[in-house]
């Protein structure tokens, strides 16, 4: 399989996975995000919230890094600088999610 | 003589990626359809940088009760408030947005107007679901 195909596939199967997580996380977040340390403490350390979140930003950061390397393609034409881009955004959406979970993890 | 010098030039400006580039997007009349693309890309950075926000507010609850104190005190104002509702939109418009993407990938709405239509419920459904997942996530059904 070509690597563009894989990578259109990535795309499509992560934003299926993403919709209904998408769902779930706003109105979780909109009903706790006022709230007191204490509450907001609660939602993290329980389950499923503890799982559905961990996938969530995975899929999320996993689908935004195959699509912002698109916008790349489209709007970076000098190589040097498209490829240092490309790693740092996945560098970055890797690093992120990692220390995130491993963060409620220790809540 | 003459093919052999155009294809000397071509072949240089080429090599110097100063092509001329074909009209963009500030040359056409806005559409729908060009009106929801671009849309689509600003909303999909601007989700990306939501979360990376999202994952530091998470963080910022390991730095304890005390510290946590100024964000819910940001939180509770109305410019927290006001960020909440524009996320809420944002992903709104990107779940829609992709459904209908989605679809055309599935060879589905192709047709003008049928890509229309759609691409109006996208924008104002957008709306919609966003006072649907505030007024969930707020209990007020």
């Amino acid at each position: 399989m070509h690597v563009s195909t894989k990578k259109w596939l990535f795309t499509k199967i992560s934003s299926l996975i993403l919709i209904p997580l998408m769902f779930w996380f706003l109105m979780s977040f909109v009903s706790i995000y006022d709230k007191e340390f204490f509450e907001i403490i609660g939602f993290f350390s329980n389950q499923p919230s503890k799982i559905l979140f961990s996938v969530f930003l995975v899929v999320a950061f996993f689908f935004s890094a195959l699509t912002i390397s698109e916008i790349f393609e489209d709007y970076l034409h000098d190589d040097r600088i498209k490829n240092v881009a490309n790693k740092a955004l996945y560098l970055f959406a890797i690093l992120i999610p990692l220390l995130t979970i491993l963060g409620i993890y220790t809540i | 003589m003459f093919n052999e010098k155009y294809e000397t030039l071509v072949y240089k400006l080429f090599m110097q990626n100063k092509n001329p580039l074909s009209p963009h997007l500030q040359i056409y009349k806005w559409q729908i359809s060009s009106l929801l693309s671009i849309t689509h890309r600003i909303v999909g950075v601007i989700n990306f940088f939501a979360i990376t926000l999202i994952c530091l507010w998470t963080l910022t609850l390991l730095l304890g009760q005390n510290n946590y104190q100024t964000i819910q005190i940001f939180l509770n104002t109305i410019f927290g408030k006001f960020a909440v509702i524009s996320l809420c939109w944002t992903f709104s418009f990107h779940i829609l947005n992709e459904i209908r993407h989605l679809i055309w990938d599935a060879g589905y709405g192709f047709d003008l107007k049928i890509s229309k239509i759609t691409g109006i419920i996208a924008l104002v459904g957008s709306f919609v679901l966003t006072i649907l997942f505030y007024f969930i996530g707020r209990n007020f059904f």
